[in-house]
């Protein structure tokens, strides 16, 4: 039975101090569903006999069917803390006084690389991150990126180690041993988190420490978990120690000699590590009595430890009756909830450190103050960070957090999408919340409003917004952050309905396929075909199967997965380039030159962008790339879509009405970013100077239309006469397996022009971790190639990592890039050939 | 047969840019009568007694223009105007320059693109003559068709229809393959096949666009090849109605002045635009050019009223996408729109629909953009109502007058350079003085 009412949850959203939002993330396959079961069945929405099993947070078909988080689910719940718990809470801000109860909102993410937009969009809503490892295979790639985005959006993290029935029963590690294994992921986990994270910076420290009882032992499948303060509590008594201290004792290089009763800081031939004996020894106890079915020893051994079981359980035996029995001892749901309640902030807390992060506007102004106070009486001030499809098709909940002030069922409100800028009205919509929804998994509960510091979902504002955006009462509120992910789309496939009758269906499921997943692209090609791309794969393929399902609801063909290239050039231009407008009197003179090694990337992360203050963007550029400073200090602009990673540069030299052509040539370099001269696709990492214009002295005779083409023509020859290249992305994979299935993942990777550069072993565990490069265009079928290579054993996370230039000319027919640019062209459906330079190529 | 073709022909004075110096060679005197069909024109022109005669010819047939004149003035002793430049495609009778001197008959030279036009003066189609290998034909359709078991209808575009003699006698045996011109489409059904004699790919997506279904061959004069643009050309109209129903303001250039209906069409473009809340320039620029439309650079998308013949749409210089009047309907007008069939030609919009317009425009809720992945507003500008009272003190304005409540100013707002600055006050006063005078290929006061 479910414990708590929403008219109880309602009540405790009040109580911001006592609310905590947070997010399970993890590597895939680590058990992040099975052990948020723990937390569900605590509440009494599942049955404890079912945690484990039941995966209540994933709620689709397929994610049931194929054991994978596909989608973030979010869970609010409702909890007491005992008097003995509630005195570790020290911070004012963290609970209200008399108040035991604390609301818990919890968001399960998927683990697999290609959803890491899911784990995005759920961070950003949450203020602590429950980190999951499974401590056979320690931390991952996938755990790394997840924790690297967790700091970086001021994310607190905890630390849960998960599968110790694993490490128990299938790798029969000693004490010790596991000792060292757990110690080994916590400096793993703090070492990534020291790395982004400045223990001096806002949030102050957040390392992980056992000895703090900010770690978790324990296996979400069984249902049992422990931290430090629950051994510590059984055993102060007996010690007559401080549990605070004994901790502190039960963690680390920390002895006792049981002879002796003595504690001691060295390893002794007479004592012990004080974690291996009283913690692990009694585990391992029980675990070995009941597995090796010591009917005698364990029923001796239980209510020592004050186990009772229940009449229905005592004939159990074997795992199953392991399972009841460590679950009533230290039931995981107990442990999880302590460390969520006393380690992770409030939004009291955490808003104080994250509004800086969060808010574009003035630090100061009305919704940045509610933003840092969690003040519900302030303007309203919600992002939304997703989109969750309802049963009504084509309708979504807009999913998100109230960051401040109250969002109430029936109020007018501002819904700005992510192109809003204050005092304009693009992208901006002013209308009615039609509701206000508790999400609770599968379900959602009706509610009339939601004050600042909580999780809700909106019914009616889904149609103004495409994916995210921000909700406010504030007239003059700026947009919250867009979230920027850790993955992009680069893999992409065409679709059509296989009944050409369909294609209205299919355009309008398209549609709803864009606003249902969080980073999915879908877009209209210039020759018409309907292009769906992705992070990956998998992803493309639950994207393709919800839109057939759900979206379209119509039979679907789909092409073979492509990758989309950049287009780029290797040197300067080999001669000044010169393009008359059509009327003969306009005269552009440029040349384009590659850029140097990380300014695409710098412009890519917006560390150089169009809106910074232009003297010291160039200084940087100075420092950084040796531009000279005069010439940095002239940037007309980016492009495409004047933000992307080319830039044009004057280098011109006292030219009369140049200010005047300016905005012509310009939308002349957005078009011919845009759509590079080879095939059409995008430019990347091209720098184009101006270094001399003739302009007509008549006005009327160097407008838009003499000079917009004719730049796009000029900027074409100097990309022809820069030695073009093309670039391809290029994944980064993590492949873990067993050490004799090392051999079958090079020749893998070799046929498949991937490259490996780093092999090591995970230490603790007969695991190696293989990194390689691996274009994107050979990871089709990637994963399959790889088990039937290896027995099934090995198994890669490829996430997009870079983009790299291609060897070959594309002009040269011998040249492997010459065919991927007559590919493009065909598909496109451009004549097919080489561009000819003296087409835009003018004689003086 | 002698060599008898027009001296350059369609495809490089198509691709010709205008400064090309490559030298258009005239043809031989010798071959003027026959090319021209002088003596089938001076008969036409007697019989019907005109008085004033215009001759029109395309570009790359100018240079034969006298000679053909001469001739005809000494055959029929009155004087016979040229008209010297065609204001839009060659390919259509060109009316309105022929009104300037009211005159009472044109006589077409060149490619003919054989749409009804709205002009009321009788007209007379002299074709091109290309040379074609007529047995070369015969062989390649039995090789390839042989095994093909519908009806073969063999389809002569005019540059061959001298030839069409030659071509039922060759075909006379096979009672399956019947020869038909250019204008006798009307006559064909489904279940045949037909070889198109032509070497105009806009011609060709035409007629493929009239029977999509029929299988569609043609001979570019070497082979015999299967044409499929159909689903090409289809795809596309996916990109421009998506684009056309992005856009914020759309360009109505005006192509033709010839072609039947034309200002019906614009009339309902502008109509449905209109009422889609969205903003339309009537642009009218002669020729469209790159250089011309692109004076508009506030402009989203272009829509092209000409006839069906015009290469522009198959142009991809052009600064926004050119789209045509089908294009506009799918997108704006849902009404009963799944019968539609694409074509080129704007008459069959106007035909399956008659005015009064009956337009339902699209539901006013807003979407998402297949281009731009962005949130887009059917109803333009009117979206957003400002909820404040009207108790409210407003805010003494910066001077500015015009706020950008529209596209096209809201365009011109964002650009960086809005004119010389006039720094009032600050710009001592100064007497007029004289500036430079002629024309801007070369001031009066430039050097030479």
């Amino acid at each position: 039975m479910v414990n708590f009412t929403v008219d109880e949850i309602r009540v405790m959203m009040d109580k911001k101090r006592n609310i905590r939002n947070m997010s399970v993330i993890a590597h895939v396959d680590h058990g992040k569903s099975t052990l948020t079961d723990s937390l569900v069945s605590k509440a009494g929405i599942i049955a404890g006999a079912k945690a484990g099993e039941t995966r209540f947070t994933d709620t689709r078909k397929d994610e049931q069917e194929r054991c994978i988080t596909i989608k973030s689910t979010a869970i609010s719940m409702y909890f007491e803390l005992e008097d003995k718990d509630l005195v570790f809470i020290t911070s004012p801000d963290q609970r209200d006084k008399d108040q035991k109860g604390f609301l818990i909102n919890l968001i399960d993410s998927p683990g697999h690389v290609d959803f890491s937009s899911e784990v995005t969009a759920a961070l950003r809503v949450t203020d602590g991150a429950l980190v999951v490892v499974d401590c056979v295979s320690g931390v991952c790639v996938q755990t790394e990126t997840v924790l690297r985005q967790a700091i970086a959006e001021r994310i607190k993290p905890i630390l849960f180690m998960n599968k110790m029935d694993r490490a128990l029963l299938e790798l029969q590690l000693d004490a010790e041993e596991l000792f060292q294994t757990f110690q080994r992921i916590v400096e793993n986990v703090n070492v990534i988190i020291a790395t982004y994270n400045d223990d001096g910076g806002p949030m102050g420290e957040v390392r992980v420490d056992p000895s703090r009882g900010s770690v978790g032992f324990g296996s979400g499948l069984h249902g049992w978990a422990f931290t430090l303060k629950q051994f510590s509590e059984m055993y102060a008594e007996k010690f007559k120690i401080d549990v605070v201290k004994l901790m502190n004792r039960l963690w680390g290089e920390s002895f006792f000699n049981p002879k002796t009763k003595k504690w001691s800081k060295q390893k002794d031939d007479d004592n012990k590590r004080s974690f291996c004996m009283y913690i692990l020894d009694p585990i391992y106890k029980i675990f070995d009595s009941i597995m090796n079915y010591k009917k005698e020893e364990y029923e001796a051994l239980l209510p020592k430890l004050g186990i009772q079981l229940k009449h229905e359980d005592k004939d159990k035996d074997g795992k199953q009756l392991l399972k009841v029995v460590m679950r009533t001892w230290l039931p995981a749901g107990e442990a999880l909830l302590q460390m969520i309640a006393i380690h992770l902030p409030s939004p009291v807390v955490a808003q104080k450190y994250r509004m800086e992060m969060l808010y574009e506007g003035p630090h100061d102004d009305e919704a940045a103050l509610g933003i840092k106070n969690c003040d519900p009486n302030a303007p309203l001030m919600m992002y939304v960070s997703k989109m969750v499809p309802t049963s009504d098709k084509g309708r979504f909940y807009a999913f998100g957090r109230v960051f401040s002030g109250k969002v109430a069922t029936g109020q007018k409100a501002r819904i700005m999408g992510p192109n809003y800028t204050p005092g304009k009205k693009e992208d901006l919509y002013e209308k009615a919340i039609q509701r206000t929804i508790l999400m609770m998994g599968r379900y959602v509960e009706a509610i009339e409003d939601v004050p600042s510091g909580n999780i809700c979902g909106l019914v009616g504002v889904d149609q103004f917004l495409v994916k995210t955006g921000t909700i406010s009462t504030f007239k003059d509120a700026h947009n919250l952050k867009v979230m920027k992910f850790s993955v992009s789309p680069v893999v992409r496939v065409a679709v059509e309905p296989k009944n050409p009758a369909d294609l209205p269906k299919l355009v309008e499921g398209l549609k709803r396929l864009t606003k249902s997943d969080p980073m999915v692209q879908c877009f209209i090609e210039e020759s018409g075909e309907h292009i769906i791309a992705g992070a990956g794969e998998l992803h493309l393929e639950i994207c393709l199967k919800d839109l057939e399902e759900d979206h379209a609801c119509i039979p679907i063909k789909k092409s073979d997965p492509v990758v989309s290239y950049r287009e780029t050039v290797s040197e300067e231009s080999d001669q000044m380039c010169l393009s008359k407008s059509p009327n003969k009197h306009n005269r552009l003179f440029m040349r384009a030159c590659p850029m140097p090694d990380g300014l695409a990337e710098d412009i890519d992360d917006g560390k150089v962008n169009p809106r910074d203050d232009f003297k010291s963007r160039a200084r940087y550029l100075t420092e950084k790339y040796d531009y000279d400073i005069t010439e940095a200090r002239k940037i007309w602009c980016f492009g495409p879509d004047g933000t992307g990673p080319n830039i044009l540069l004057d280098c011109t030299k006292g030219v009369q009405y140049l200010n005047e052509i300016k905005d012509s040539v310009v939308a002349g370099f957005q078009w011919a970013t845009k759509e590079g001269v080879l095939s059409e696709e995008n430019l990347r990492g091209v720098r184009f100077n101006i270094y001399d214009v003739t302009l007509h002295a008549d006005a009327i005779h160097r407008g838009g239309g003499q000079i917009i083409p004719t730049t796009r023509r000029c900027l074409y020859a100097c990309l022809l006469t820069a030695q073009p290249r093309l670039m391809e992305p290029i994944y980064k994979c993590e492949i873990t397996c067993p050490e004799v299935a090392v051999g079958g993942i090079y020749g893998v990777l070799n046929r498949r022009r991937g490259h490996v550069y780093e092999e090591s072993q995970v230490a603790g565990t007969p695991m190696f971790i293989v990194k390689a490069y691996l274009p994107v265009n050979e990871s089709f079928g990637f994963t399959a190639d790889l088990r039937s290579n290896t027995g099934g054993q090995a198994f890669p996370q490829s996430v997009f990592d870079h983009w790299q230039v291609m060897p070959g000319n594309p002009m040269d027919p011998a040249a492997r890039t010459y065919t991927i640019v007559q590919d493009t062209r065909k598909r496109k459906g451009l004549k097919e050939g080489l561009p000819d330079l003296a087409q835009y190529l003018d004689k003086l | 047969m002698t060599k008898l073709t027009f001296s350059t022909n369609e495809v490089v004075s198509l691709e010709r840019k205008i400064d090309s110096t490559d030298d258009i060679i005239p043809t031989e005197i010798e071959d003027l009568e026959y090319v021209y069909e002088i003596s089938r024109c001076a008969e036409w022109i007697r019989s019907n007694q005109f008085q004033k005669v215009c001759l029109q010819f395309p570009d790359h047939l100018l240079p034969d223009s006298s000679e053909v004149t001469l001739k005809l003035q000494n055959v029929l002793g009155q004087t016979i105007y040229i008209l010297g430049d065609t204001a839009y495609e060659s390919c259509c009778v060109d009316y309105i320059a022929a009104a300037h001197i009211n005159a009472d008959a044109i006589i077409h030279y060149g490619p003919v693109c054989f749409s009804k036009s709205s002009g009321k003066i009788p007209y007379l189609n002299i074709y091109e003559k290309h040379q074609l290998n007529v047995d070369e034909v015969k062989n390649q359709i039995c090789d390839k068709l042989g095994t093909f078991m519908e009806e073969i209808i063999i389809l002569v575009d005019t540059p061959y229809l001298h030839l069409s003699g030659d071509l039922v006698s060759v075909f006379m045996d096979f009672n399956r393959i019947s020869v038909k011109r250019i204008d006798e489409t009307h006559s064909i059904s489904n279940g045949e096949l037909i070889v198109f004699l032509c070497r105009n790919k806009q011609k060709l997506i035409n007629v493929q666009l009239t029977f999509p279904t029929i299988k569609l061959f043609y001979y570019d004069g070497n082979s015999l090849k299967m044409y499929d643009a159909h689903s090409r050309v289809l795809m596309k109209r996916n990109f421009l109605t998506e684009k056309i129903k992005d856009s914020q303001t759309i360009g109505i250039v005006i192509g033709t002045l010839g072609v039947q209906n034309y200002l019906e069409v614009i009339e309902r473009l502008k109509n449905l635009i209109t009422l889609s809340g969205k903003k339309y320039y009537l642009i009218s620029v002669g020729k469209p050019t790159v250089a011309k439309l692109a004076n508009f650079p506030e402009l989203d998308v272009y829509v092209m009223v000409t006839c069906s013949m015009n290469e522009i749409y198959e142009s991809r210089d052009f600064y926004k996408p050119i789209a045509t009047p089908f294009d506009i309907e799918i997108a704006f007008n849902t009404n009963n729109t799944e019968n539609i069939q694409f074509s080129y030609e704007f008459n069959g919009v106007l035909d399956r629909k008659l005015e009064p317009l009956n337009v339902q425009i699209t539901s006013r809720q807003e979407d998402v953009s297949l281009l731009t992945n962005k949130i887009r507003s059917n109803v333009g500008d009117t979206t957003f109502v400002s909820s404040e009272g009207g108790t409210q003190i407003a805010l003494k304005s910066d001077g500015t007058l015009a706020l950008n409540t529209s596209h096209g100013a809201g365009y011109l707002a964002d650009r960086s350079w809005k004119g010389l600055e006039q720094n009032l006050g600050q710009t001592e006063v100064e007497l007029a003085q004289e500036g430079r005078s002629g024309i801007a290929q070369k001031y009066k006061d430039e050097p030479t």
